[in-house]
C-alpha cells in the first residue's frame, strides 16, 4: 500500500514495481551517479572560468544537477530504496578523468565537448526512454530531467558552434580525440555482453540483461544515445559521413 | 568541393548493412556480431556513407554523395510508412544541407515519395527526381536486349507488367504495349489498373487486366515485375514454362521457380568512363559482374548533374511518356551512361 499512495500507482502496477526493486534501484543508481560525476564536473568547470557570467553558468548548472541527483534519490525513497551512488565507480571514474585532463588543460571547450555533448546526449536519451517506462512519479521525474538537461545544451551549443567556426579542422580533431576517450567508455558501459560486468554499481549481478523485464533493453538504450550523439554533432556541423565512422568504430 | 548531385538509398539486406558497417569500421576493428547489427543500423540517422566521383565520356566530371537513409531491410512494409517517410525526408534535409543541386531517389525511397515529393520541397536549393524515367528506359533496353539474346521476337510476346500502375510499372507499359502482341496487366488498386487499361485503348492496345496473380488470364512469356512481390512464386508457377523475367522490383526477389524462368536484373545502367567511391562500397550496393554499374534511378540525377540540367525530371505518379524516356536516354548516352550488361540470374536470390 506504502508504494500506491507514494507512486500513484494501481495495487497490481504497485506488485510489479515490488518484484522489480533491485531493477529500478541499479537504474536509479547509475542516474545519481552520473548527475553527482555532473556536479563535480561542473563545479571543476566553474575553477576554470576567467569570464564571471561563465563562472556564475557552470555553478548554477552544477546545483541544477545536484537537484538531478535529490530527485531521483528521492524517487528511490518512494520505492523503499536507498540508492548508492559512487562517482569511483569503474566507467563514471574514468569519465570523470577524461573530464579532470580537459580541466588540467584549462581547456573549456574540451570540457563543453565531454560535458554537455558527450554525457548529455547519452542522459538525454537515455532518461527519455527510462521515462516512458518507469513507473509513476519515477517516469515523469525521469522524462522532465530529460527536458532540462536537453534545454541547458543550447547555451553550450553556441559556443560551440562559434568555436568550430574559428577553425574547423582543430575543432573536429579535438573532438575526435575526446571521442576516442569518452564515447568508447560510454559503449563499453552500453555493450550488450559486458563480460566483466564491472561497473561497480549495480548491487547483484550486471542490471543490463534484467532490463526486458520493465520494457527496455541495454541495445535501446545504447542506440538511442548514439542517435542523439551524432545528431548533436551534426548540429554544430560536422560532417556525417566522418561522425558515422567515428561511432561505427565503437565497440559493441 | 562542390555538391553536385546527392543519391538517396537504403540497404537491401541485413548482410548489406552488416558489411557497410564492416567497412566503416575499418580493418583494425573486428566486424560487428551480426545479431547486433539490427539493434544498431535503425539508430543511424540519415547521413552520407560515401563520396562519389562520376565521370563523362566528353570529359567533365561530378561530384556527390551517397546518403543512406538506413531504413531496416525488414521494415519496408506498410506498418512502417510514416517512419520510413521521415527517415527519407531526413535524407533529403541532409542533401540539402550538403549543397546538393540535384538529388535521386534510390529503391524504396523513390516508391515512398513518388506520390509526396513536393513534401520534399520544403528543403530549399536541392531539386528532388525519383530517377524513374531512366530507370523505365534501361527496363525497356534489357527487355529489347534479353530478347535478342534469347532469339525471342518481341512482337510475338504475351507481356504480363506486375505492379502496372506504379511510377515505373506504368511508363513501361506506355513504351512496350504496342510493340508486344498481348498485354496483361496487374496491379493490386482495381481502379488505377482500369485507368491504365483505358489510356492504353486510346492509342489502340486492348490490355487484359489481372488483380489477382493466381488468376493470370493468359501464361506470359514475358514479364517486367515493376515491384516487389512479397510471394514471389505466385507468379513464377503461373507464367509459360522459360519465360523470360525481367525483376526490376525493389528489393530484387525473383528466382527463376519451378518454370524454370530466366530471370534478369532490370533498370541498371553502366557509366563508361568510370566512377569512384570512397569509401568504396559499390560491392556492396550493387553485385553485379560488370564494373561501374547503379541503378537507373541513382544515374538519372547524374545525368543530369553531368548535363548540367539541374531539374526535377521524373516526379510524381504516371507521368512517364516515351517522349520523355527518350529524353533521358540520350541526355544519358551523351555522357557514357548505357544499360548495363544483362545476364540471366545463376541462383536463386529470394530474399
Amino acid at each position: 500500500m506504502e508504494l500506491v499512495s507514494c507512486l500513484d500507482l494501481s495495487s497490481t502496477q504497485s506488485a510489479t514495481v515490488a518484484a522489480n526493486r533491485p531493477l529500478w534501484q541499479d537504474v536509479l543508481a547509475q542516474a545519481v551517479t552520473g548527475e553527482m560525476i555532473a556536479v563535480l564536473n561542473y563545479s571543476s568547470l566553474a575553477e576554470i572560468c576567467t569570464d564571471p557570467e561563465e563562472v556564475a553558468d557552470a555553478l548554477e548548472h552544477a546545483e541544477g544537477e545536484r537537484g538531478h541527483a535529490a530527485a531521483f534519490a528521492a524517487e528511490g525513497a518512494k520505492l523503499g530504496i536507498d540508492v548508492p551512488n559512487d562517482v569511483g565507480a569503474k566507467y563514471w571514474k574514468r569519465l570523470r578523468a577524461a573530464f579532470l585532463h580537459q580541466i588540467e588543460a584549462r581547456d573549456f571547450i574540451g570540457c563543453l565537448i565531454i560535458q554537455e555533448v558527450m554525457l548529455e546526449s547519452f542522459a538525454v536519451a537515455s532518461y527519455k526512454r527510462i521515462g516512458k517506462v518507469a513507473p509513476g512519479s519515477m517516469g515523469t521525474t525521469f522524462a522532465l530531467i530529460a527536458v532540462e538537461e536537453e534545454d541547458h545544451i543550447e547555451h553550450a551549443m553556441l559556443i560551440l558552434r562559434a568555436e568550430r567556426a574559428l577553425d574547423a579542422r582543430r575543432f573536429d580533431e579535438k573532438v575526435y580525440a575526446l571521442h576516442l576517450e569518452v564515447m568508447t567508455t560510454l559503449a563499453q558501459m552500453l555493450a550488450r555482453d559486458d563480460k566483466d560486468c564491472g561497473c561497480e554499481l549495480c548491487h547483484g549481478g550486471c542490471v543490463k540483461p534484467q532490463l526486458p523485464k520493465v520494457g527496455l533493453t541495454s541495445s535501446e538504450l545504447r542506440g538511442a544515445s548514439l542517435q542523439h550523439y551524432l545528431k548533436t554533432l551534426d548540429a554544430l556541423g560536422l560532417p556525417g559521413e566522418m561522425t558515422l565512422a567515428w561511432v561505427a568504430q565503437l565497440p559493441v | 568541393m562542390p555538391t553536385d548531385f546527392a543519391l538517396i538509398g537504403h540497404q537491401e539486406s541485413w548482410r548489406a548493412a552488416a558489411d557497410v558497417l564492416a567497412l566503416l569500421r575499418g580493418p583494425d576493428h573486428p566486424p560487428i556480431p551480426d545479431e547486433e547489427v539490427p539493434e544498431i543500423l535503425p539508430w543511424i540517422p540519415p547521413r552520407a556513407v560515401c563520396r562519389i566521383e562520376v565521370r563523362s565520356v566528353l570529359g567533365s566530371t561530378v561530384h556527390g554523395l551517397y546518403i543512406d537513409s538506413f531504413i531496416p531491410p525488414d521494415r519496408l512494409g506498410p506498418a512502417f510508412l510514416r517512419e520510413n517517410l521521415g527517415r527519407v525526408r531526413e535524407a533529403a534535409a541532409y542533401a540539402s544541407r550538403e549543397g546538393a543541386k540535384i538529388v535521386s531517389l534510390g529503391g524504396f525511397s523513390s516508391i515512398l515519395i513518388e506520390g509526396n515529393i513536393d513534401r520534399l520541397f520544403e528543403h530549399a536549393g536541392a531539386i528532388f527526381t525519383t530517377g524513374n524515367t531512366l530507370t523505365v528506359a534501361f527496363i525497356v533496353q534489357g527487355v529489347e536486349e534479353m530478347c535478342a539474346l534469347q532469339g525471342r521476337d518481341l512482337r510475338s510476346a504475351t507481356l504480363l507488367i506486375v505492379g502496372a500502375t506504379g511510377d515505373v510499372g506504368s511508363g513501361v507499359a506506355r513504351c512496350l504495349a504496342q510493340r508486344v502482341k498481348r498485354v496483361l496487366l496487374h496491379a493490386r488498386n482495381p481502379e488505377r489498373l482500369n485507368r491504365l487499361e483505358a489510356e492504353l485503348r486510346l492509342v489502340g492496345v486492348t490490355a487484359d487486366v489481372a488483380p489477382d496473380l493466381a488468376h493470370l488470364p493468359a501464361r506470359a512469356d514475358l514479364v517486367i515485375c515493376a515491384a516487389s512481390l512479397a510471394s514471389p512464386s505466385l507468379l513464377l508457377d503461373g507464367i509459360a514454362t522459360g519465360a523470360i523475367v525481367c525483376d526490376a522490383g525493389y528489393p530484387k526477389n525473383l528466382s527463376s521457380g519451378s518454370r524454370g524462368a530466366r530471370v534478369f536484373s532490370g533498370g541498371l545502367g553502366q557509366v563508361t568512363a568510370g566512377m569512384t567511391f570512397e569509401p568504396d562500397i559499390r560491392s556492396i550496393l550493387y553485385n553485379h559482374p560488370a564494373p561501374h554499374v547503379l541503378h537507373g534511378c541513382l544515374l538519372e540525377g547524374i545525368a543530369l548533374a553531368l548535363e548540367g540540367r539541374f531539374e526535377a525530371f521524373s516526379q510524381g505518379r504516371g507521368g512517364i511518356t516515351p517522349q520523355r524516356v527518350q529524353e533521358i536516354e540520350a541526355i544519358a548516352a551523351r555522357h557514357g551512361i548505357h544499360l548495363a550488361p544483362v545476364t540471366l540470374r545463376r541462383t536463386a536470390t529470394v530474399n
